[in-house]
């Protein structure tokens, strides 16, 4: 029994490596000459790889519900007093289990790649297969190697440490890593489209309509991991704030940065032709990203919430990541010429110009952003001295790129494409202005001071006229059943407004519960109270609790109004069986209006030290957050857009060259 | 003419709201906090690269109130920077000092700017012959088509 399970498993990974390895050469092989390969061959690889990744997961989890300790990962991240949810999310609690689930969502994504291949003719799709072979290769290589979790023990433990503190305290970890996962690993799709229509030197439209889906799956999973991430990391770590500018948060922003940028100027390739030859390198450069952001949370290069222990998979990912950069424009360079579009905007007064602009603007603010993230790390490397490089610094660089982003936002998407007249835009555009005008004037004469927050709200106002204006101007009549209509007609507008909508919420959000926050530091002795945001704030008691696998201590805090208690506040501080540190708990209490967030500070006998909190309009971000997420699914629905008739030869849509 | 009655009150509306947004906000200045702007710039040494204002640990609750004496006592932003910076080193400073090492953290972005918006003037400075006007009938077309369009029943 003991060594049946992680037998199962290896055999999984082994398959899975085998079935890559075997889809690397016959997708390939398929591309070059497409009668030399099955289309049964391609089909039965893939779901072997699938079935692998599959198994290894299975097995991983078997182990962990039957308390395998026989197996290294069991022994190093569970506990058998872990509760059966952080027993279940245990498997990607660390490195190991971590990659077996990247391989799952890798093989999936490849599924469904597979499905959508219905013959060898199609070349553009076996060579896509192909790619996807050889980044699953390295992945399954990762969990049959540097990162086994699958080794069985001679000397089993009879239990273990359990996982990370953080990861067995909320629920966000069973919907946090796997949604970045369906994200990351879905950026795959488009790069591995992106390299089989360079290899096949063909341009044109194709590669991006058939990775449309994927490329919005992945950006929308993204989205709503990055989302929960700010939200898990501001209910759980008691700092206060839900982004730190971490490496490894600011790892998984970039590629989102690019993603977004690559969503937009796909649509300008679409519509007019043009940035073809940037569109590949926006989609090289997201999947390349993702590999830097993996070899940055998977190797000790940086010392952040999000790091796994040190491993041999650091020297491994930073070696793909070379390979990805290398081979990715090295081939783009080769082939670069005959992908090149030789239209280019008539004006950039006109709706590609904005697109531009927006690229132009999401790319530095990625490059900047990966600077200020890479920077310690080389500089460290290189010199040996240590310079930090944090929150004033990005802030700085991004709040103008961030406002400048809102601006286009309003204006873009109401700008004609080809040419737009002042008089045009003034037309679209005076009403949102009316109204953006007038809630900053209301803002100021209510007596908020801080340029930022009335500038966010303008712009916010601007953005969300000038969509509602576009709705009621396009629908025949404001009849509900009019509008969803014109709603469903163009999905890939009206998402990309709500998405924008969300943005603007997500940026009054961040701008108000920043700027108008009130904070206090207080230490109460038991009985006594404090009066903050409206409240009196007493320290009641503190209560001490025995579970399975911690102790929990809770402070009551009461918050009261007219003498009447309307909320007991309780953070708390947990001491796990095995782990020497203590876990705080921040107890927050929001509401539509407001959060108050209380972290506790000090605990001593009778006394303790209270952060307070209270930030304006906080949960508007996670709604904003969703609501962006929501854009992109809704862009995505629907019946798809044409569909390349299987097998049929695909027009060549790059003009000749003289 | 009505539509520019319309056209010119909505100048006016725009422009008596800016100034009195302006205004407001030029007039009133929000007493800003040093001590807690100065916190956000010194990285908690104990830490995972959050600053002193954002941390609950004691290094940085003795941090933040070395912080909070010396802007009693009347010292300078620098001044008080130069403290920490004597003791701790540049790195912690979370906004990194134009100077040898950092240079190009600050060269970079100002750079990758200006290729950028070269590149953008540079792609639009290219002169494309006006597109022909629409003929009337085209018009026309356009126009039914529209109508066409949106009158049609729901899609089924």
């Amino acid at each position: 029994m003991t060594t049946a399970i992680p037998a199962a498993g290896w055999t999984g990974a082994l398959l899975g490596l085998a079935a890559s390895l075997v889809l690397a050469v016959l997708g390939f092989r398929a591309q070059r000459r497409p009668d030399a390969v099955k289309h049964r061959q391609l089909r039965v690889t893939v779901w072997l790889m699938l079935g692998g990744a599959a198994l290894s997961m299975l097995a991983l989890e078997v182990a962990l519900f039957t308390d395998d300790f026989a197996l290294a990962y069991v022994a190093e991240t569970h506990a058998r007093s872990s509760s059966l949810l952080f027993t279940f999310t245990t498997a990607w609690s660390g490195l190991g289990g971590s990659l077996v689930l990247w391989a799952l969502v890798l093989a999936g994504y490849t599924a469904v790649v597979a499905r959508g291949v219905h013959g060898t003719g199609d070349r553009l799709g076996t060579g896509a297969l192909g790619v996807l072979g050889v980044v699953s290769s390295f992945f399954f290589g990762l969990i049959t190697t540097a990162a086994n979790p699958f080794e069985i023990l001679a000397d089993p433990p009879a239990d273990g440490p359990g996982p990370n503190p953080l990861l067995r305290d909320h629920v966000m970890v069973a919907f946090h890593p796997p949604m970045l996962y369906l994200g990351y690993v879905g950026f795959t799709v488009p790069f591995a489209f992106a390299m089989s229509a360079l290899l096949l030197r063909r341009g044109g439209v194709d590669w991006l309509r058939r990775t449309r889906r994927a490329n919005l799956v992945a950006w929308s999973f993204l989205t709503g991991g990055l989302v929960l991430g700010g939200w898990w990391s501001y209910e759980v770590l008691g700092w206060g704030g839900f982004w730190a500018w971490d490496p490894v948060e600011n790892a998984a922003l970039i590629p989102w940065l690019v993603a977004t940028a690559f969503i937009h100027s796909s649509v300008v390739q679409l519509r007019r032709g043009m940035l073809q030859a940037w569109n590949f390198v926006l989609v090289i450069a997201t999947f390349a990203l993702t590999i830097l952001g993996t070899f940055l949370t998977r190797s000790s290069v940086v010392v952040s919430v999000h790091s796994f222990s040190q491993s041999a998979v650091g020297p491994a990912l930073l070696g793909f990541f070379v390979l990805v950069v290398g081979g990715g424009f090295v081939l783009f360079a080769l082939r670069g010429e005959r992908v090149a579009s030789l239209s280019a905007p008539e004006s950039l007064a006109s709706r590609e110009g904005v697109f531009l602009v927006n690229n132009l603007l999401l790319s530095l603010l990625a490059f900047v952003v990966l600077l200020g993230t890479v920077y310690p790390i080389l500089i460290e490397a290189l010199t040996g001295s240590q310079v930090s490089v944090g929150r004033p610094y990005f802030d700085r660089m991004a709040v103008p790129i961030a406002f400048a982003l809102l601006l286009a936002m309003g204006v873009g998407p109401v700008t004609p494409y080809r040419r737009a007249t002042a008089a045009v835009l003034w037309a679209r555009l005076r009403i949102p202005l009316l109204a953006a005008s007038a809630t900053a004037a209301a803002l100021a004469l209510a007596g908020i001071r801080s340029v930022s927050v009335v500038a966010v709200a303008f712009l916010a106002t601007g953005i969300a006229a000038s969509s509602a204006r576009q709705l009621t101007v396009t629908a025949p009549s404001l009849h509900p059943r009019d509008v969803v209509r014109v709603l469903r007609s163009q999905r890939g507008y009206w998402g990309g407004q709500l998405a924008h909508l969300g943005v603007a919420l997500v940026a009054v959000a961040i701008a108000i519960s920043g700027g108008l926050a009130d904070r206090a530091t207080v230490t109460l002795g038991q009985g006594q109270s404090v009066r903050f945001a409206g409240y009196s704030v007493s320290f009641e008691r503190t209560e001490q609790h025995r579970l399975a696998d911690r102790s929990v201590t809770d402070a009551h805090i009461a918050f009261r109004a007219d003498g009447k208690v309307i909320q007991v506040a309780q953070p708390r501080l947990s001491s796990f069986a095995g782990q020497r540190q203590a876990v705080g708990e921040p107890s927050v209490w929001s509401g539509p209006t407001r959060d108050i967030y209380v972290a506790l500070a000090d605990l001593s006998p009778g006394q303790v030290t209270l952060n307070l909190y209270r930030y304006p309009l906080m949960s508007w971000l996670w709604v904003g957050g969703l609501l962006v997420m929501a854009g992109g699914f809704w862009a995505l629905g629907g019946r798809g857009r044409r569909r390349a008739e299987p097998g049929a030869p695909t027009p060549e849509e790059v003009p000749a060259h003289a | 003419m009505p539509r520019r009655i319309v056209n010119v009150g909505i100048v006016v509306a725009i422009v008596v709201l800016a100034v009195t947004t302006v205004g407001l906000l030029l007039g009133g200045s929000g007493g800003r906090d040093r001590a807690s702007e100065l916190q956000q710039r010194l990285r908690c040494p104990v830490c995972k690269s959050v600053s002193i204002d954002e941390s609950q640990s004691q290094t940085a609750v003795a941090m933040r109130r070395a912080v909070a004496e010396q802007v009693a006592a009347g010292r300078g932003d620098a001044e008080i920077i130069g403290f920490f910076r004597a003791r701790y080193g540049d790195w912690v400073l979370l906004d990194p000092p134009f100077r040898g090492t950092t240079a190009l953290l600050w060269l970079l972005p100002a750079a990758a700017t200006f290729v950028g918006v070269a590149a953008l003037l540079a792609r639009a400075r290219r002169v494309v012959p006006p597109a022909a006007e629409i003929s009337a009938a085209d018009r026309a077309r356009v126009a039914t088509e529209l109508a066409r369009t949106r009158t049609a029943e729901q899609e089924p």
